[in-house]
């Protein structure tokens, strides 16, 4: 029986299928490893434009939060000196403070904007929340949704799957090995090699699989 | 003189071997390092393909640093930024307190001056306004971390806030990024100077399949020749790879 199979021409064709059926593999594995790493860069490009606007917004943001923290220390400044003038008891100080907190005030409050007329970010000491101001201006900024972090984790991803998938192509190309052996080899140790060769090229295939599948299933069904 | 070249081998089965007449030994003769050579291309398949997937991985890791080094460049550049408005405001706010401090003294001793001349409505302005600057420094000073945060506060009544101690802080965020962009960028060059090499051998590799390729064209001692020295390229690329890889 193993004789007769052996010496079958049709094992002969079997050999050339299966090394046609794992050069076709080997090149579309190689296809989706390059699919992946070219998905990669992308992800990479678009995360570094990302970071790269969220940043100048980012110093948009504190510039503007420092600008308005000086308005508003102007503010408390001229605040705590009309206090000190209507405190003082003198007829000329006292209308000083009048007009100075009817007049000049509102002025110093308009350019300070929200950090003087909000008064969450006043602070028990007198001072305001710089840091709270900065995070309420991050929340309205329109790149406060870019996530450049996330662009890199998927091109991470992506990397991962190029990994596993160039080895899979190593596999495959021992799979070849061992499939053209048994195209030269005669006797028994043809069958043996060819059983080698064809056991190879199915764990890459299941490899391949597998792979394509779990990487499917991470990143939520995007190739 | 024989032409070396030769024309495609036509596969020989066992059965073919086993009854075989002294030509046909000659040929077995000639085809002695046929399968020595396929052997041996097959064994270069595997090495590029090895080469191949470590080249790849290289790549990945240097475009990993790369993107890092990047990222980590545009966050030292923002954190520089940011500390340029906080270092202005900060030194500002101290500014306008020494001013207004001074100013409050210096007014305050204007008054005395104009009480011992008898000057008594001149002394009360220039106390008024005194007062009001003294206001206006002391609500400043409560904006200013050189005064309120106790790393940086003068340490006496009359001493100097610890600026040497505010710049180490100030920078210290931007340092760590520039540390970690640095590193970055080592294992960019390190990454990418190794999927070089990887390239150059499978360059090296590429004449080894032409020199395999050749000796399986030709016959005789020219064919164990080409072999040979395909071999020995072999070798070398393994060693070469061997010694990227450490």
């Amino acid at each position: 029986m193993l004789k007769r199979i052996i010496e079958s021409s049709r094992l002969e064709i079997f050999i050339a299928a299966m090394i046609a059926l794992a050069s076709i593999t080997t090149a579309l594995v190689t296809w989706r490893a390059s699919m992946a790493g070219s998905q990669a860069g992308d992800a990479i490009r678009q995360g570094l434009i990302d970071a790269v606007k969220q940043q100048a917004s980012t110093n948009e943001n504190w510039k503007k939060t420092y600008e308005e923290g000086g308005y508003a220390q102007t503010y408390a400044a001229t605040l705590a000196q009309i206090e000190a003038f209507e405190k003082s008891g003198e007829s000329a100080a006292e209308a000083q403070a009048k007009n100075l907190r009817q007049y000049l005030l509102p002025s110093l409050q308009l350019f300070s904007q929200n950090l003087t007329s909000d008064p969450k970010y006043l602070k028990s000491d007198g001072t305001y929340d710089l840091e709270q101001r900065f995070a309420d201006l991050q929340a309205q900024s329109p790149s406060s949704s870019l996530d450049p972090e996330a662009s890199f984790k998927a091109a991470d991803m992506y990397g991962a799957e190029q990994r596993w998938l160039t080895m899979d192509i190593v596999l495959l190309a021992i799979s070849l090995f061992w499939l053209a052996f048994a195209e030269l080899n005669t006797g028994r140790s043809r069958l043996f090699t060819l059983l080698i060769g064809v056991g190879l090229y199915l764990i890459s295939l299941t490899w391949f699989g597998v792979v394509e599948i779990a990487f499917l299933v991470i990143r939520g069904g995007a190739l | 003189m024989e032409n070396p070249l030769q024309p495609p081998p036509v596969p020989v089965s066992g059965n073919d071997m086993q009854s075989q007449t002294p030509e046909q030994g000659q040929d077995k003769s000639a085809d002695r390092y046929k399968t020595f050579i396929v052997v041996m291309t097959l064994i270069t398949t595997i090495v590029t393909a090895i080469v191949a997937s470590l080249q790849a991985d290289a790549n990945i890791r240097s475009n990993t640093a790369n993107r890092d080094s990047q990222y980590y460049a545009v966050l030292v550049s923002g954190e520089v930024q940011r500390q340029g408005s906080k270092g202005s405001y900060d030194l500002n706010t101290m500014a306008e307190y020494l001013r207004l401090s001074q100013e409050s003294l210096i007014l305050q001793i204007t008054a005395l001056e104009q009480d011992d001349k008898g000057n008594k409505s001149d002394a009360a302005i220039s106390d008024l306004m005194a007062a009001g600057a003294e206001a206006r420094s002391e609500k400043v000073k409560s904006f200013s971390i050189f005064y309120t945060d106790p790393r940086y506060a003068p340490s006496t009544a009359d001493g100097l806030p610890n600026t040497e101690a505010y710049l180490q802080d100030a920078l210290a965020k931007a340092n760590e990024y520039t540390e970690i962009q640095n590193a970055a960028v080592d294992d960019y060059r390190l990454w990418n100077s190794k999927a070089d090499s990887y390239v150059s051998v499978l360059t090296v590799l590429a004449v080894a399949f032409f020199l395999f390729g050749l000796a399986q064209a030709l016959r005789g001692r020219m064919r164990l020749v080409f072999a040979t020295f395909g071999s020995v390229i072999l070798l070398v690329s393994s060693a070469w790879t061997v010694l990227v890889l450490l």
